[in-house]
């Protein structure tokens, strides 16, 4: 540990590439920083902007490491020790509490730092400036800004200009008007003008709707594989309802506009006084309540094949959501979930699991879901502090999580990552768990890895997790968990 | 006050000649007991909300196309949320909750009812004010108290509410949770509570007046529609609003005084040092949507009528199947108190429950398409006079469509699972609740701003005001189907966390600029209409050659509406292009020619209005 202590100060000190080892030593601690600071970090920080805690930037130089030791586990503790900056950082932040991580080691903190380091001088690596780093880092974020700025007025100016011609259209209809009065007769035969525009209106816009239909359906559940079983179902519920109600929206629209057109005023006609017709009324009560039926029908069937009888031997997995990340609890090889009690809920045990729990003893928790593709899974949601709610739009599954409420929802994945990313044909795709309800200021950014794999694949992930009961301490948050130390562990 | 009288049938004018002469600047337009006054308090106090409440959209539209751009003049208009001209994320939440709750309550229930309520009752159904003139007076200065004290929370540490405007709890409940959640929230809570007291006082007058007050021949079945949804959105409001008082006074509980109505398993440390265990946070969304479901009606219905009433008049048809919009109001009222489930299906609810809740949302489908289905009716083989008045109806019956179909798909509880909390919800309501009762106001306020302040407003003006909004709005609304369906969440301060939802900038920044302009389009209507006030044509007696009874009424305010005796009513209003009759209109308190009783139905169909002797068209005194 010292030895790394030793290298991480040498490295703040000289801020510069000089020996292979130093370097080595600096790319392990800030790759392992990395897996740490996605893990826990980046909900509420992001190394060059502000999101609900400040921008991580050059951290590591405006404070001491020991200082940021101290606030990173226990923030409070320093706000309440009178310390003059933690309490200035708590003030400037609206006096939102950041999460206490005295479950992290010193060293696994330094590490952290090491990578935050590393992707503040990111840049002036790319263009090899080996000093004035924080002149060079000042002209790109100016360059960026300026061209910001650029955009941002030329927008304004195409607004301005947008105000100015309407202005100008307003004002000479509005001679016009005057004119017209004067003359006692209008020059300009708005009724006409509107009922075309009307009829404009109602042509383009529906060419437009069913283009956009056409081009950005695309990006929708309506030209993506469900990536689970029950998706299909859900999806073919989708497009008997788009079919039915394209159609209504067609028509309905379509006449809309074209009677307000056909029918514009004309003094030589006189409109047809035809107050009722009970046939007609009945015939158009009928036919949607006949749609409706078929549309209520077929909707109650995908309903309760979606949220029915699960599959007995479904893989327990509990989702678990605070403010702002997710944790996913395997129930283990008897496939029970052990019990858990909200007031053991703590700095150490973030989802106060009731490790004296014999069931408890052979969890696993992990920050990242990973699934198998065929299984049938019962994920079961907890919340610890505000309503959460889990969405996976790939697979057509959404389920709140709420405090103090056990919800549940099972499915099974049919498509693993791999088959989706060239499905995609985007390498990098990956699916995500997000939270769907509003939880606080970090809520856009709630979120959670979700890997299918192939079934061995996924076995063998299982059996490289750590459980519970290998733990020296009642360590649950297994973000801090490293896969070298597991794998250590695991020898062990 | 002036004692012209515009009628020469004056006999009985002092029967209702009391007290007027004592009128001070106070009396008269701040603490007014007249309905049509504090109609006009409504709409300015409700125009004012919407302007803030749009301003706001705009703030965290542009936040939401250039998520990474700094806007500097954010820092100056809102101050430390803006900092170096980055909006806050928690300050977007607090906008996008301000922004909800003005628009909800503010500008489309009290803006939208309490104007027009008070406007058109008493002088639809021929009475001279409201059953109680002073409760109706309470009613705007709890409104007007209440939007204070709702702006005010903009000002305070903290920030105002930021849990969405359903605020759920425990979001809501625990200050520890998010910055808005201190005394913003308070506010919050207090501003409805009074919003509330305001609705109720309303309501209960509303009902009383219709009811009660009605002139001689006004029956039931002659009501003007507008009237009919008046009421019917009284009585849902009077239904619904205390549920809502008692889930705010229980979250206020959970908030300052460590009980567990809406809390379970929460830790001493995040709920103010009292361990919270017993309560359900889906207890306060059942409240909550047992009135926020009716909500959409309270909303919805009074530009249902408005609409009715501008579209007869201007297709100078009668609006078609009468009864079947009556009854398609009360069965939509009705309905909406049993489908507010549609709201949680993915609470975790019984599965059942949800089928149940479903199968209702979809049956309120059948009066609404019966709705639709009648206003084309209405428009077939019309004579369409094209005001703005009558382009706003045209235009919510457009956004009623498109907005009620998508409606189809969330109430499906199968397709909510993928739909719930995504921009398709946005779409959704912002096209069925938002645009189209916002139509429906602009419609009432073009239609019967003659009727308000006397003068008319400028028609170039309200053309250009239509097509902007009319096309902005559909421009803003319409693509955010698509990131709905591609699974983008709504209330998301930024979409830069997921690489999936990159195919959206372009769009989002579409939307945008859209919004920009339908806002810049919106100061062309704040210029017409104030300026009309003081500028616009003098109003005739009945510009649009209307029916109904309002117009009868001489066109310079006065205590007590006639001066004469109250007008009686002879016919429903609907008698528009009537076979026979000269004009294409025949004004509800003129007899046919043998009618003597009010309440016989008029028999023949020809009528000699030239020789009758009430004021029909031009009043001179106008």
């Amino acid at each position: 540990m010292k030895i790394v202590t030793s290298v991480l100060k040498s490295l703040v000190l000289v801020t510069a590439l000089f020996s292979f080892s130093i370097t080595a030593a600096f790319a392990q601690s800030a790759e392992e920083g990395e897996k740490l600071y996605n893990a826990n970090c980046t909900s509420c920080h992001a190394i060059n902007e502000k999101v609900v805690g400040p921008a991580l930037k050059n951290v590591h130089t405006k404070r001491k490491e020991v200082w940021l030791l101290k606030w990173i586990k226990n923030s409070q503790a320093l706000v309440k020790s009178g310390d003059a900056d933690a309490i200035a950082i708590y003030k400037e932040n609206n006096e939102s509490v950041m999460t206490s991580f005295e479950n992290l080691s010193d060293n696994q903190i330094k590490s952290i730092i090491a990578f935050i380091k590393k992707e503040s001088e990111a840049p002036i690596q790319a263009s090899i400036v080996p000093t004035g780093t924080s002149s060079a880092n000042a002209s790109t974020t100016e360059a960026t800004e300026v061209s910001g700025t650029l955009k941002t007025s030329i927008n304004w100016l195409v607004i301005v200009i947008l105000a100015l011609l309407i202005m100008v259209i307003v004002l000479v209809l509005d001679i016009l008007a005057k004119v017209g009065d004067i003359q006692g007769k209008p020059v300009i035969n708005w009724n006409g003008i509107n009922a075309k525009l009307m009829l404009a209106f109602g042509s383009i816009g529906l060419v437009a709707s069913a283009w956009e239909i056409w081009e950005h359906g695309k990006l929708t559940v309506l030209n993506q594989t469900p990536a689970s079983t029950h998706g299909a179902e859900h999806d073919n519920m989708f497009m008997i309802t788009l079919i039915i109600t394209g159609i209504v929206f067609f028509i309905t629209q379509g006449l809309l506009f074209w009677y307000a057109y056909k029918y514009k005023h004309s003094s030589k006609r006189r409109a047809l006084f035809y107050p009722d017709n009970h046939k007609i009324e009945l015939v158009w009560t009928v036919i949607p309540a006949i749609v409706l039926t078929i549309l209520v029908v077929r909707g109650l069937k995908t309903w309760t094949d979606m949220t029915g009888e699960k599959d007995p031997n479904s893989r327990v997995i509990e989702v678990y959501g605070y403010q702002f990340a997710w944790n996913a609890r395997y129930a283990g090889e008897d496939n029970l979930l052990g019990k858990h009690d909200f007031r053991q809920i703590g700095v150490m045990n973030a989802l106060g699991v009731d490790t004296t729990d014999v069931k408890a003893q052979d969890d696993i928790v992990t920050n990242e879901l990973h699934l198998g593709v065929g299984e049938p899974v019962l994920l079961k949601f907890r919340a610890k502090d505000v309503i959460h709610s889990a969405y996976l739009p790939h697979f057509r599954v959404q389920m709140n999580v709420v405090p103090g409420l056990p919800t549940q929802f099972g499915f099974t994945p049919s498509l693993t990552t791999a088959e989706m990313r060239q499905k995609l044909n985007n390498p990098k795709f990956d699916y995500v768990i997000l939270c769907n309800k509003i939880c606080g200021g970090a809520h856009y950014r709630m979120k959670m890895k979700v890997v299918v794999h192939a079934k061995e694949e996924f076995k063998q992930w299982l059996a490289q997790q750590p459980r519970l009961v290998n733990k020296s301490t009642p360590n649950v948050q297994a973000t801090a968990q490293v896969e070298t130390s597991t794998k250590t562990k695991l020898a062990n | 006050m002036s004692t012209h009288t515009a009628n020469t049938d004056g006999a009985n004018h002092d029967a209702h000649d009391h007290g007027h002469h004592h009128e001070t600047f106070i009396s008269k337009y701040v603490f007014s007991m007249d309905h049509k006054m504090i109609a006009k308090q409504f709409l300015i106090t409700g125009i004012i909300m919407g302007v803030i409440g749009m301003m706001m959209s705009l703030i965290f539209r542009l936040q939401l196309a250039y998520p990474d751009m700094k806007f500097p003049f954010l820092e100056s208009v809102i101050g430390q949320w803006g900092k170096d001209g980055k909006l806050d994320p928690n300050f977007y939440l607090a906008l996008i909750t301000i922004h909800g709750t003005i628009m909800v309550f503010y500008v489309l229930t009290a803006g939208l009812s309490g104007t027009f309520s008070n406007l058109l009752i008493p002088l639809q159904v021929g009475a001279r004010d409201m059953a109680s003139p002073f409760m109706n007076m309470l009613s705007y200065w709890f409104f007007f108290l209440s939007s204070i004290v709702l702006l005010s929370s903009l000002f305070v540490d903290g920030g105002p509410a930021s849990a969405g405007w359903t605020v759920y709890p425990p979001l809501s409940a625990l200050p520890k949770a998010i910055p808005g959640s201190g005394t913003g929230m308070t506010l919050w809570l207090v501003a409805i509570i009074l919003f509330i007291a305001s609705a109720l006082l309303g309501g209960i007058n509303y009902i009383t007046t219709v009811l009660n007050m009605r002139t001689k021949g006004m029956k039931m079945t002659r009501l003007p529609l507008t009237i009919w949804a008046f009421l019917i959105t009284a009585v849902l409001g009077l239904l619904s609003f205390p549920v809502l008082l008692g889930a705010g006074l229980l979250l206020i509980f959970d908030r300052s005084f460590g009980t567990s109505f809406y809390l379970n398993e929460i830790v001493a440390e995040l709920a103010g040092g009292i361990e919270r265990v017993g309560g359900s946070p889906v207890l306060y969304q059942h409240l909550f949507w047992f009135l926020g479901h009716p909500e959409v009606y309270i909303i919805l219905l009074p530009a249902l009528g408005i609409t009715s009433e501008v579209i007869a008049t201007n297709s100078r048809k009668p609006i078609f199947g009468y009864r079947a919009m009556i009854g398609s109001i009360l069965a939509i009222a009705f309905l909406s108190f049993i489908v507010w489930g549609h709201h949680m299906f993915i609470t975790g609810m019984n599965p059942f429950l949800g089928s149940v809740f479903m199968l209702g949302t979809l049956i309120i489908a059948v009066p609404s398409a019966v709705k639709t289905f009648n206003y084309m009716a209405t428009l077939w083989k019309g004579n369409l006079q094209l005001t703005p008045a009558m382009m706003f109806a045209i235009g919510l019956v457009s956004f009623f469509i498109s907005g009620g179909l998508t409606g189809i798909y969330l109430g499906n509880a199968a397709l909510d699972i993928n739909l719930h909390d995504t921009y398709f919800v946005v779409a959704h309501f912002h096209l069925v609740m938002g645009s189209a009762a916002i139509f429906g106001m602009l419609s009432g306020i073009y239609h019967w701003y003659p009727r308000m302040f006397g003068r008319m407003m400028n028609n170039t003006l309200g053309y250009l005001h239509f097509w902007l909004t009319l096309v902005s709005a559909y421009c803003v609304f319409f693509p955010m189907h698509f990131m709905g369906l591609a699974g983008v969440p709504r209330r998301y301060y930024a979409n830069t966390a997921y690489d999936q939802f990159n195919v959206f900038v372009d769009m989002n920044q579409f939307v945008t600029i859209a919004a920009i302009i339908g806002g810049a389009a919106q100061l062309l209507f704040l210029i017409n209409f104030f300026g009309s006030i003081f500028r616009g044509k003098r109003a005739p007696q009945n510009p649009w050659h209307s029916n109904t009874l309002e117009w009868t009424a001489p066109v310079k305010h006065m205590h007590g509406n006639w001066p004469g005796d109250i007008p009686y009513v002879y016919r429903w209003p609907y008698d528009y292009s009537k076979p026979g009759s000269e004009l294409d209109y025949i004004p509800q308190n003129i007899p046919d020619a043998d009618q003597t009783d009010p309440l016989d139905e008029p028999k023949a169909v020809y009528l000699d209005l030239k020789n009758t002797t009430m004021p029909l068209v031009e009043n001179k005194e106008a």
